[in-house]
Parts: structure tokens; C-alpha cells; sequence
């Protein structure tokens, strides 16, 4: 469950995981979501190798299908996840598109 | 100290929109002491295997609703570790004997899912994922897929191999009374069916299901009791993308090292296994990180009947129709494996029954591999 504080503690973390670059190095298309994210469907989630370390689960926006490969660059950004919880606030996370 | 399951049950798995929970436990718990030739009085601790009761049921405190539901007023516990938490239970209940506070145990896993809208079980699943992977709107079929396309890039599994196994558990599913599904299945069928996550199809997937198993346990032997030789826990990340390596589950590995040395036995001695099959390719996975095949080779030994009971000659995967074919009500999973291994082992298991097996492996999994439960049972012959 969101919460807005949950939600402004966890910012803190997402501006640093922000214009990280990196490459594919798995992948999904969601077709059956879970229930906040219906009207999204069908989506990519994507395991991105970053460059400098680490490793990132995101979905992959703004795409086409011939970016769907291994390897593929992509750049982080930041995106609303889901929709406004009753409290009005607006959850932002991580996602990826390609370069 | 010896540990013996004296009595094991199973309900009816599948969708069971007539039965309530407090009747699951009720069939699975007095089919158990019966089989154990118990009566409720001597039962000392009930351990709850449940995942989802909180999320979807809205009902926690588990233990002590099950201990009233059962006339048992007795210390009682819920046990949560995912899909692992039958498992989980099983293991907790194990060291609680070991530890000599109690003699006589009940292991009960549980589960009730088709309730509730696929999308809401989906979303209650994710809870066994990591905050990221919620945030990146990931399923449980997308994180195995995930997997499932690295093992295909690195070691050329294919599409029609996950159909197969899929296709044997159906077939082993289709001897066993109490699964949710008594189909055969083709690698068509599996090949044609609609797509939940790329590369995995809604026949790759095991189903949401409803049921209960339970086992009692105990440090007296008894005559039809079968032994515990290792009960062992093992964890990693929550989340795939934490891990070194995206195709083995490394607890997977590590829990079945552990439990090997505990038993004093090799994969190669293994007659009968019962593996967390959530998805095609986790069976795959989980012959390779349990030692029964090397890495990349299962897809194939799978696909050409090396594990189908009446066809195997070393080694029968999930004879009771798995998590697929028996269906997977996530906390009762790991309780039923061992329920099925126990009568294997006894020489109980009617048509689906292997021929001679002395030693049975289960093997259950929580999340996309963050928890891994192992548990090696002996015959007394």
C-alpha cells in the first residue's frame, strides 16, 4: 500500500537513480498486470546493466519493438508509476527508454 | 533427534468456490491425525504454512483462528515466506521437535485465492517481490520470464522445451485424484495459449488455486512413518536484479548443498523429487540448481521423458502433477510436496507411484528465488 509518507521518503532515492545509463540485459512484456497498473498494459519490464554498477528491474518507455534486444542502451528517467492514491499524492518512480 | 511424519493429507486442490477456508483445514488436519493414527489430544503445536490471508482474506492471527477452528488449544503459528511458506512451516515445525519442546506437531499449509479477481492475486503475489520491481509494474510470470529469456539466449532452451514440461506434469497431474487439473496437455496447446508474460503463455504458468495439506510430525517412530533426514533454509535478494547470476536461484543451490551433507546422499541418489514449478521454466531451473542435470541440459532431459514417471530411469520430477498440474494454493504447496513424497515412499501413490523409490526430495520456493526450502525424506525399508 502507497502512503504519502512512504512516498516522500522514498524520493530521496529515486533522484539519484535518475540519467544513469546502461544496457538490457532481460526482458518481459507484462500483459496480465497487476491491478494498478491495467491501463497500462501491455508493458515491458526490462533488467538494465548499469553502467558504473548495479542493476536496475524498471519498465521501458517510449520504445519501439527492434529495442527489445539484448543490449540494447538505454538511459533512466523519471515517470509517474501509477495513479494519484486517494491522498492526491502522485507516486514518480524509476523507468527506462532507449538511446 | 528423529523426526517422522506419522500422517500426511491432502484436499481436493482447485477452484473451490463452495469450500471455506475453516473446511480446508478441517479435511486436510483430520485426514492427517487420521492417517497418523493420532488422536487431536496429543498434538502439542500447530504450525500455519500461509502467504495471502492478511492480503486477500483480510484475516490475520492465524494461528490462533486455525488452533480454535481445530478444538486444538495449543501454541499455534503462522509461518509466511511466500510461496515457501508451506515449506517454511514444515521446517519451523521440524525444529521445534528437535529442540525438545514438543513431541507431537501438526503442519497445516493453507491457501484460498479464487476468491478474489486475478488482478488482485497479482498484485497481492508482487508482496513476495521487492519494492522495485512493484514500482515497475513486474508480475511473477514477468520475473520468470525474465529468466526464462537469459536461459534460452545462454544454453538454447526453447519455447516447445517449457511446453514440455508442462505437458509431463499434466500427465502426472492426470493420475492423481486430488489435482486441479486431469488433462493431458500438448506442447500445442501450451504453444497456442495466450500470452501472460514474453516469452511465458498462460500454459506455462501454474494456476491459482485453493486447498490445504497437512502432516503430523514426530520424534516417535511409528509403522508407516517416514523419516526426515534434512530439513534446510536458505535466502538471497528479494529482487532478480540484485542477484549475480539470472539463471540458477542461488539459494536453490545452497539449501540443496546443505541438505545433501545433512542426508548424507548425493542428487544421484534422489529417486523421487518434488520441485517448485510456479512456471516452466523454474522446474528447468530447479533440476539443474538441485544437481539433477547440469546447467543448460534439464529443458532437454525434461523434453525427452527423463523424469516422467513410467519412463524415468533415475529420477521422477513432481509426481503429484506439481504446482502446475496439481495446482499451487501458495501456502499449502510446500506441505503438499512433502504429503506426496510420503506416499511415494510408502509405496501408497496408486498409479502415479514410483516403482522402488527409498528416497524423496521437496523442493520450495518463495518470491523469484529469495527463499528456497528443502526437505530430504527417507523410507524406513
Amino acid at each position: 500500500m502507497n502512503s504519502p509518507v512512504k512516498i516522500w521518503r522514498n524520493q530521496k532515492n529515486i533522484a539519484g537513480l535518475v540519467g544513469k545509463f546502461g544496457t538490457i540485459l532481460s526482458w518481459t512484456i507484462v500483459r496480465v498486470p497487476p491491478g494498478d497498473f491495467t491501463d497500462q498494459a501491455p508493458y515491458p519490464v526490462v533488467v538494465v546493466e548499469l553502467t558504473g554498477g548495479g542493476r536496475i528491474t524498471c519498465q521501458l518507455v517510449d520504445y519501439d519493438e527492434k529495442h527489445l534486444v539484448f543490449g540494447q542502451n538505454v538511459v533512466t528517467i523519471i515517470r509517474r508509476v501509477t495513479h494519484p492514491d486517494p491522498d492526491g499524492v502522485i507516486p514518480y518512480g524509476i523507468k527506462a527508454k532507449p538511446v | 533427534m528423529k523426526i517422522y511424519v506419522t500422517g500426511a493429507a491432502t484436499t481436493k486442490f482447485g477452484e473451490l468456490w463452495g469450500v471455506s477456508p475453516r473446511t480446508l483445514a478441517h479435511q486436510a488436519v483430520g485426514s492427517a491425525l487420521k492417517d497418523a493414527n493420532t488422536e487431536a489430544s496429543r498434538v502439542q503445536a500447530l504450525f500455519v504454512g500461509n502467504m495471502l490471508s492478511g492480503m486477500l482474506g483480510g484475516q490475520e492471527h492465524l494461528g490462533a483462528f486455525f488452533a480454535e477452528e481445530l478444538g486444538l488449544s495449543v501454541p499455534a503459528f503462522k509461518v509466511e515466506g511466500a510461496c515457501a511458506s508451506g515449506g517454511l512451516a514444515l521446517h519451523n515445525a521440524v525444529n521445534s521437535l528437535v529442540s525438545g519442546q514438543y513431541d507431537t506437531v501438526v503442519v497445516l499449509g493453507i491457501e484460498k485465492m479464487t476468491d478474489h479477481k486475478p488482478e488482485d492475486v497479482a498484485t497481492a503475489l508482487m508482496g513476495a517481490g521487492s519494492e522495485e520491481e512493484r514500482s515497475a509494474g513486474a508480475t511473477f510470470p514477468g520475473l520468470y520470464a525474465i529468466l526464462a529469456r537469459v536461459h534460452m539466449k545462454e544454453f538454447g532452451t526453447t519455447e516447445e522445451e517449457l511446453a514440455a514440461v508442462a505437458m509431463k506434469n499434466h500427465y502426472h497431474a492426470s493420475l492423481n485424484p486430488n489435482a486441479q487439473f486431469r488433462n493431458a496437455l500438448t506442447v500445442e496447446q501450451v504453444m497456442k495459449s495466450s500470452r501472460i508474460a514474453d516469452p511465458l503463455k498462460l500454459l506455462d504458468c501454474s494456476p491459482i488455486s485453493d486447498g490445504a495439506a497437512a502432516v503430523v510430525l514426530s520424534t516417535i517412530r511409528t509403522k508407516r512413518s517416514i523419516k526426515i533426514a534434512a530439513s534446510v533454509v536458505a535466502t538471497d535478494t528479494l529482487g532478480l536484479a540484485q542477484r549475480k547470476s539470472l539463471t540458477e536461484l542461488a539459494a536453490t543451490r545452497t539449501s540443496a548443498r546443505r541438505a545433501y551433507g545433512k542426508a548424507s546422499v548425493t542428487a544421484k541418489d534422489i529417486d523421487v523429487a518434488e520441485v517448485h514449478d510456479c512456471f516452466t521454466i523454474a522446474e528447468v531451473l530447479a533440476m539443474e540448481d538441485l544437481g539433477f542435470f547440469p546447467k543448460g541440459q534439464a529443458a532437454r532431459a525434461i523434453s525427452k521423458g527423463q523424469t516422467t514417471v513410467g519412463k524415468a530411469k533415475d529420477i521422477v520430477v513432481n509426481p503429484s502433477g506439481g504446482l502446475k498440474g496439481c495446482g499451487h494454493p501458495v501456502g499449502a504447496t510446500g506441505v503438499k510436496q512433502a504429503v506426496e513424497l510420503v506416499e511415494q515412499l510408502r509405496g501408497t501413490a496408486g498409479k502415479r507411484q514410483v516403482q522402488g523409490a527409498k528416497v524423496g526430495l521437496a523442493h520450495n520456493v518463495g518470491g523469484s528465488g529469495a527463499t528456497a526450502v528443502i526437505h530430504i525424506f527417507k523410507s524406513p525399508k
